[in-house]
């Protein structure tokens, strides 16, 4: 009963020592994780208790996303899950973070969703689509106009936060929306007749969702992070054999809790990648199918919504040599 | 009996009364099941059975019955395979027995991951947020409430600034709570503190100004100073009231709770509610309100019975 | 009603003459002299109280009594040290006094019992406050309650008491810490006729049993008259002395005494100290007399009151 007492008489004693955010070796490795199949996936590690078998001491917290981002930069936590261009917008905001492993990139669960009798991306002029203006659902937006030779100009953006656009799409006061799961298949069940337009299977890499670690704890727990590194790729053939897959399903769909049934339609729409795919990924290149093409082009993308002002060295923010030491 | 149900004032016989508190629980569920089983009420929406020809229906999808009959007409006129449907609620209203089987479900499953909490784990969490959060913030806004209340220059000195903070959103204080306390229950306990803390000074301080000042008159020219005054006529003066103060904010603290949940790591009732409405589980959702609201009322009542042996002087008074 | 045969309020008995020369020889305990009290108001400053000076000897017992207005109530709450004064001195055996203290004992008109104490822990508030262990507290509380008869309520909440029980409890909660003068601010003002008939008679009987002297306000002139041994006749705008009146109903007092010649020579003496003849145009009924009209129907039963 004391202990949250003890806590916060503990943490407002450690005010003090806020600027020493480096934590002490013998502390566990603290990752914040949050509701995506790629970053659920870690539960089948907690689960399995490889991290004890593996012998690193980490410690999973589970958040909501933009929680578990706000923690980190507050120094609350060693590493999180993010997608590459966030890890770029927290980096710009004062918590640099270096990401080490690609979980996976969204293959479909990001999607543009219009009304029924719109049937593709050229039909969007002139209509008005809600979106999460800033997010990467609005840089899949843009992409596909993009290769409609259209642009941000030629459509009307309704600012949307991102769980409320099934209902802003079944209001009908938008001809389409732009969102990610579980959102846009409930959009899809909340509005009849309407379809996914496009969806990141179309543009595979425009959204990598990494572990993005502090460059502080990077340094001091190098060994600790390849450990942890392993157990992922763990993590990963666990769930691509067919003979367990149905066993790492259902961990994963405990951990949001609904059936795993279910649950499979969104894993489907995230290609999770094995250590050989990933590899490829860390590659230098331009576009999307490198993560420093794909990370450059968000980056272009936040300055130009002003989400930060000035550009970031993509590569500071990027580190293949933990993944590379398997 | 032949008393009048409806006299301005006037107290009804015990028996109404229970019978009214009973009906007045009925009347609700009783409104919510017919929604819910008579179809002709409400149901806007169809459940499809067979989607018949229709390209995008498919089974156990739900449209809206405008739509539904519209598909029908021109299937109709085409003389193409009809669609088949029954009229059905929107997932946003379950029925009362999915509500009550979903209550019954959360507490007997099991949790099926390792370090899952059963659901009356994440509620007992919930309830240490809350009474730390409203504890912490009782143990200084309440004697900061009375100071006020009874000195005037304590008044000037805080209520000014009190008045401006509890405008404040307390959620808009989430990111630095986490900052300086850490994701745990801490931030979690910060927040409602502070959605507790300036409400509080200024109804206690209210409160103890209400105090009839001809009780602090007398006690004047019995002898008592400030000291006195203040413990021996304005604390016990004003206790009755305070604790029913504190019987209200209590009610206030658990709104903050859902806020409180979302930041940090996640944990407790509110953030299970958070997380089921996500995935339109909306059975679940209800039932954890449930929970909810029969732990708030079941506190109250506790209270309220408390409330009646701590202040025995009030029962008359009242009646 | 006549007062053609009355004597002078004047005219005292020898046994009252004698008793009063023997009050007036008693040590004085209160001494009010000049006080003067001025508050500010948005329309100006108003004098409440202009150049008050009596005094009350041991034991005696004062009513102070004057038109609505006259400041009776600020005066007493001044004795009592809540309110300040503007100028002059009121000394209690000699000493001046400054803010309220337990010398000076209070009873209000609203009781102001605390409601949270139950009739025994009412009466050892003081007591208590003049740190009296526990027993003796009790002890001595429950003697105090016994002389106003109340011995069977001792544990009673005071809303389960009735006015009257109420007022006896607030006079025996002042009289516990036995105060050198009993301050007494419209007491039985909100008592029904009855209950407040038998109060007098109570107040009367503590009164010659303990060494207290007392200041009573009041606005009914009878109970003035009945229960003070010299009566204070307060004028109104600004309040002033007008009269100090020796009562020469003798003591002590009896119901049978509100028809004596004495009795009713000083009511008509107080009477129009209070209520002038032809003062009544300036503000009294003249001037907001009722507008009538026969409202009775012609054809009705009872044609007339009268």
């Amino acid at each position: 009963m004391h202990k949250p007492l003890k806590q916060l008489f503990g943490a407002l004693a450690g005010i003090a020592m806020l600027g020493m955010s480096a934590p002490a070796l013998s502390e566990p490795l603290k990752i914040g994780y949050s509701d995506w199949p790629g970053w659920v996936a870690w539960e089948v590690a907690i689960e399995n208790e490889w991290f004890e078998e593996e012998g690193v001491d980490v410690q999973f917290e589970w958040f909501d996303y933009v929680a578990s981002m706000d923690a980190f930069a507050a120094g609350q936590l060693d590493a999180v899950a993010m997608t590459n261009g966030d890890a770029l917008v927290t980096g710009a905001t004062g918590a640099r973070n270096v990401m080490i492993i690609i979980n996976d990139y969204s293959n479909g669960n990001d999607m543009i969703i219009a009304q029924r009798g719109i049937d593709s991306v050229a039909d969007l002029k002139g209509k008005t689509i809600g979106v999460e203006i800033g997010f990467v659902s609005h840089l899949l937006l843009l992409n596909a106009l993009e290769k409609n030779g259209m642009s941000e100009s030629d459509v009307e953006l309704v600012n949307v936060p991102t769980n409320e656009t099934p209902q802003v799409l079944a209001s009908g006061n938008v001809d389409a929306i732009v969102a990610w799961q579980p959102s846009s298949g409930q959009a899809l069940n909340l509005v009849p007749g309407s379809t996914a337009i496009y969806s990141s299977a179309d543009e595979p890499g425009l959204i990598y969702d990494v572990l993005a670690v502090s460059p502080t704890s990077l340094s001091a727990n190098r060994e600790a992070w390849i450990k942890v590194a392993r157990v992922w790729y763990r993590v990963v053939d666990y769930i691509q054999d067919p003979a367990t897959r149905a066993e790492a399903v259902s961990i994963m769909a405990s951990r949001v809790g609904i059936p795993p049934a279910d649950y499979e339609a969104f894993i489907e729409g995230t290609k999770i990648l094995t250590r050989e795919e990933a590899m490829e990924f860390f590659n230098k290149g331009d576009g999307f199918s490198s993560l420093y093409g794909s990370s450059k082009i968000a980056d272009d993308f936040n300055v130009a919504n002003d989400v930060y002002t000035d550009p970031q060295p993509v590569d500071d923010y990027i580190d293949a040599s933990i993944t590379g030491a398997l | 009996m032949n008393k009048p149900w409806f006299a301005v004032r006037k107290e009804l016989s015990s028996r109404r009364r229970t019978f009214l508190a009973v009906m007045s629980f009925v009347f609700p569920l009783l409104v919510w099941s017919l929604v819910s089983y008579v179809p002709f009420i409400w149901h806007p929406q169809v459940e499809i059975i067979e989607p018949g020809e229709v390209d995008y229906f498919r089974t156990g999808m739900l449209v809206d019955r405008s739509i539904f009959e519209q598909e029908l007409e021109t299937l109709r006129a085409e003389g193409r395979e009809l669609p088949t449907g029954t009229r059905t609620n929107p997932v946003y209203l379950p029925a009362p027995h999915e509500v009550a089987r979903a209550l019954y479900t959360a507490f007997s499953t099991e949790p099926q991951r390792r370090n899952e909490n059963w659901l009356h784990e994440s509620l007992a969490n919930s309830i240490q947020v809350i009474f730390w959060g409203f504890f912490l913030s009782s143990l200084i806004g309440v004697p900061l409430g009375i100071l006020a209340g009874t000195y005037v220059a304590v008044s000037r000195l805080t209520e000014p600034f009190v008045e401006f903070f509890r405008y404040l959103p307390a959620p808009a204080f989430g990111a630095l709570a986490v900052a300086i306390l850490g994701i745990h229950d801490a931030p979690k306990i910060a927040i409602i503190f502070i959605g507790t803390f300036f409400q509080q000074v200024l109804v206690v301080a209210n409160t103890t100004r209400k105090l009839d000042p001809s009780l602090l008159e007398a006690a004047m020219t019995l002898g008592a100073r400030n000291g006195g005054l203040l413990f021996k006529v304005v604390i016990p003066g004003i206790a009755s009231d305070l604790y029913r103060d504190m019987r209200i904010l209590l009610g206030w603290a658990w709104t903050y709770l859902i806020v409180a949940e979302m930041i940090g790591a996640s944990s407790g009732i509110t953030w299970f509610i958070t997380q089921q409405a996500r995935y339109k589980n909306f059975d679940n959702v209800f039932a954890a309100i449930l929970i909810i609201g029969i732990i708030g009322l079941t506190t109250d009542l506790i209270l309220a019975w408390l409330g009646r042996r701590l202040f025995p002087w009030q029962r008359a008074a009242r009646a | 009603m006549t007062y053609l045969d009355l004597p002078s309020y004047r005219d005292q008995s020898p046994e009252v003459a004698d008793r009063f020369r023997r009050l007036k020889e008693r040590p004085v305990i209160l001494e009010v002299k000049g006080l003067t009290k001025t508050f500010d108001t948005a329309q100006g400053p108003v004098t409440a109280l202009e150049d008050i000076n009596f005094c009350t000897h041991q034991r005696e017992f004062v009513c102070v009594i004057g038109p609505s207005g006259c400041g009776k109530s600020t005066l007493v709450r001044t004795l009592a040290g809540l309110e300040d004064y503007t100028s002059g001195e009121v000394l209690l055996d000699g000493r001046p006094v400054h803010g309220p203290g337990p010398d000076r004992g209070m009873v209000f008109q609203g009781y102001t019992l605390f409601p949270w104490r139950t009739v025994k822990k009412n009466v050892m508030f003081g007591l208590e406050l003049a740190g009296r262990g526990r027993t003796t507290a009790e002890e001595e509380a429950m003697q105090w309650i016994d002389l106003v008869g109340l011995t069977k309520f001792a544990n009673s909440y005071p809303h389960q008491l009735s006015g009257g029980m109420k007022q006896r409890v607030a006079i025996a909660r002042a009289l516990a810490n036995q105060p050198r003068i009993l301050l007494m601010d419209e007491p039985f003002g909100a008592l029904d006729a009855q209950t407040r008939a038998k109060m007098q008679g109570y107040l009367l009987e503590i009164w010659k049993n303990i060494d207290v002297t007392i200041v009573f306000i009041t606005h009914d002139l009878e109970e003035a008259i009945f229960l003070a041994d010299r009566i204070l006749v307060l004028k109104a705008h600004p309040g002033e002395v007008q009269e100090l009146i020796e009562v020469p109903v003798p003591q002590p007092r009896n119901a049978s005494q509100f028809l004596s010649p004495e009795f009713l020579a000083t009511k008509r003496r107080l009477e129009e100290l209070i209520h002038p003849p032809g003062e009544e145009t300036e503000e009294g009924i003249n001037g907001d007399r009722l507008n009538m009209v026969r409202m009775v129907p012609v054809n009705a039963k009872v044609e007339s009151v009268f």
